[in-house]
């Protein structure tokens, strides 16, 4: 039996949220990006505001807690972070969400 | 209009407020954004809470392109001392950077090009800035990097 698992056989569709949807949002994409082909981890990531994030499908919504802390529940993986520039804290995070839902494959290196 | 850079150093504001106001200022000046754009981009705060703070020392205010954004623009204060914006980690605040584009397109290569500059040290390079011109060279460079190709760092 074949199981498709998310990020490996099929991208992962990530939201990057801030109060805009436009500025910090964005900045936290590219970071974001980054992060998941550090991780080899197939990744669509789109930003947006806190609202439109509401009504988007996702897999993981990342963001500040002040925005997150809303959002817990509208997607399997909601990621808080502090630092919009930080790769690593992002990495770490991703991998702790993705541990927890069993999305992660064993052969994953782990930072 | 081409789009514009703007930076003032050694900025006192009494507040988070001031202090964004103090960034946005400049680009008021060259007529990139509007008056309203302003309190506009002090607004979001005040309603969203203050998620501009984006790591560590660094807040990126700005609004809505229908707020007043003429032409792109990105600017900067650099604060003689750091403000408190109210943010649980990343408190506090001696660079806010500040940006208004006129669509909701064409500041992505704008953001891209300021986030690799970050990475690579911005933040210190603006706060060990001789001046205002040295500031605003380094913004200038953001801007010419726009249309680089992006580095894997």
């Amino acid at each position: 039996m074949t199981t498709i698992t998310k990020g490996y056989d099929e991208e992962l569709t990530v939201l990057t949220v801030c109060g805009v949807g436009m500025g910090s949002s964005l900045i936290l994409r590219m970071t974001a990006e980054d992060a998941f082909r550090d991780l080899g981890l197939k990744a669509r990531v789109t930003a947006t505001d806190t609202s439109s994030a509401r009504s988007m499908p996702a897999d993981m919504i990342i963001g500040q807690a002040m925005h997150t802390e809303e959002l817990q529940g509208v997607a399997p993986a909601v990621i808080s972070v502090d630092s919009f520039l930080d790769r690593e804290e992002l990495k770490h995070k991703v991998l702790t969400a993705m541990h927890e839902l069993g999305w992660l494959q064993h052969d994953t290196p782990v930072s | 209009m081409m789009p514009a850079t703007a930076a003032r150093t050694s900025v006192r504001a009494a507040d988070w407020r001031a202090a964004i106001r103090s960034a946005l200022q400049p680009l008021v000046a060259v007529g990139a954004v509007e008056d309203r754009y302003v309190e506009a981009a002090v607004a979001a705060v005040e309603m969203q809470g203050p998620y501009i703070v984006l790591a560590p020392g660094v807040a990126l205010a700005h609004a809505r392109p229908e707020d007043g954004a003429v032409v792109l623009g990105l600017s900067v204060a650099v604060l003689a001392e750091p403000v408190s914006f109210g943010h649980p980690t990343n408190d506090p605040v001696d660079v806010v950077l500040a940006f208004g584009s006129p669509d909701r397109d064409q500041h992505v290569g704008l953001l891209a090009a300021l986030a690799r500059q970050l990475r690579a040290g911005l933040l210190d390079d603006l706060r060990t800035a001789t001046g205002d011109d040295d500031a605003c060279r380094l913004l200038d460079e953001v801007m010419h990097d726009v249309h680089e190709p992006r580095s894997a760092g």
